[in-house]
């Protein structure tokens, strides 16, 4: 009698195992290098509705998922800062954007980014994407993730560059190759992104549970 | 309450210090990504658990001692829970101070690489470098699976459960 059982768990657990890859956010739903990026309409903290449409100057963005409590974010929110500084002149300014749930990542709140913005003076945009919708429209999984957006003639955002900004997350003074600056430098010389996708280890984004 | 305060903090140093003493002998397997790789391609009939994680990682810590339980639960058993941190290497007496204080039993590496653009695709392209992230295979088998995301204790049971020889 107890042989039918085995080949049943086995198919349970497969079952729960497909079950459970289903449910995991997949990572190639988001957009690709080359893909049309939409527009958003979200929250500043200074408390009015932001969108890309509203920089009339902009050549493109430098759209970055970072939040407050990510050692990685925090790490890199100085040179975030210096790369908005350095590109926002050249027509790429960094729109900042928290992906976290508040339910999640209660440290990641609207308040505490207010707190932040304040505290770090961001001179660049700091967005709440309170229903993650823009997060998984654009497919980031983990702080800080770049999408560097050029504006197209007719007015729409293509990806040009998706990953990290450079090859030392914990010491600036130590970093070798700065991806996210020479994918924006190629940029402004109009020429084609060589190395338009990286990586680096983030914190994973918090979602809110379904 | 003032009164007790010196021995309320002398308890606490007290108990400290034994919980470290009798902590296992732990030790920190500092790694260039080579190993790592050597570990992903190890021909033996081995269920390896590969879970990448840092001290600094929120939800790591929460699902760790799923995986604890997983080391102890198949003890004697060819499967091999393996934590491999992504703290720097100048944080390694973190992670060994991380270790002590919660007992962890299992196998940790720290992988010593600053730039991971040049090391996650040679693993695993999938892999956005989110983590948590974990990693099954076992060789011989042909059996393999990776899952970027936090895993409660009954989806890390069902995994492991799927592949144990």
């Amino acid at each position: 009698m107890k042989k039918p059982i085995l080949p049943l768990m086995y198919t349970f657990c497969l079952l729960v195992v497909g079950m459970l890859l289903a449910a995991t956010p997949a990572n190639n739903t988001g957009y690709q290098v080359g893909d049309k990026a939409r527009d958003f309409k979200l929250k500043n903290v200074d408390g009015k509705m932001l969108s890309m449409a509203d920089y009339k100057d902009a050549k493109g963005f430098i759209v970055t998922f970072t939040c407050n409590t990510c050692p990685y974010s925090v790490a890199y929110e100085d040179r975030i800062i210096a790369l908005h500084n350095k590109y926002a002149p050249k027509g790429y300014p960094v729109i900042a954007i928290n992906p976290n749930d508040v339910t999640a990542s209660p440290k990641d709140s609207y308040a505490d980014m207010q707190q932040r913005a304040k505290d770090k003076k961001f001179p660049f945009a700091y967005l709440y994407d309170e229903t993650q919708e823009i997060t998984r429209a654009y497919g980031a999984t983990r702080t800080p993730h770049l999408y560097i957006v050029q504006k197209q003639k007719d007015n729409t955002y293509k990806v040009a560059y998706i990953g990290t900004i450079d090859d030392n997350s914990r010491d600036a003074s130590k970093v070798e190759k700065k991806y996210a600056e020479a994918a924006l430098d190629e940029l402004v010389a109009n020429k084609a992104v060589s190395q338009p996708n990286t990586k680096a280890i983030g914190c994973t984004i918090k979602w809110r549970e379904a | 309450m003032k009164l007790y305060q010196p021995f309320r903090i002398a308890f606490i140093v007290a108990v400290l210090s034994l919980a470290g003493f009798t902590a296992q002998a732990q030790s920190v397997n500092v790694i260039k990504f080579d190993e790592l790789q050597k570990l992903r391609n190890s021909p033996t009939d081995t269920l390896y658990v590969v879970n990448f994680w840092a001290t600094w990682c929120g939800p790591c810590i929460k699902e760790m001692p799923y995986f604890e339980a997983i080391n102890q639960q198949y003890k004697g058993q060819p499967v091999r829970v393996i934590l491999v941190s992504m703290d720097a290497a100048e944080d390694l007496q973190k992670v060994k101070t991380f270790m002590q204080r919660r007992k962890i039993a299992s196998d940790v590496w720290l992988l010593d690489e600053t730039d991971a653009n040049a090391w996650i695709d040679k693993l695993e392209p999938k892999w956005s470098g989110a983590i948590p992230a974990t990693m099954l295979f076992n060789n011989k088998r042909k059996q393999y699976n990776f899952v970027e995301k936090e895993l409660k204790e009954d989806e890390l049971q069902a995994l492991v459960k799927q592949f144990k020889p």
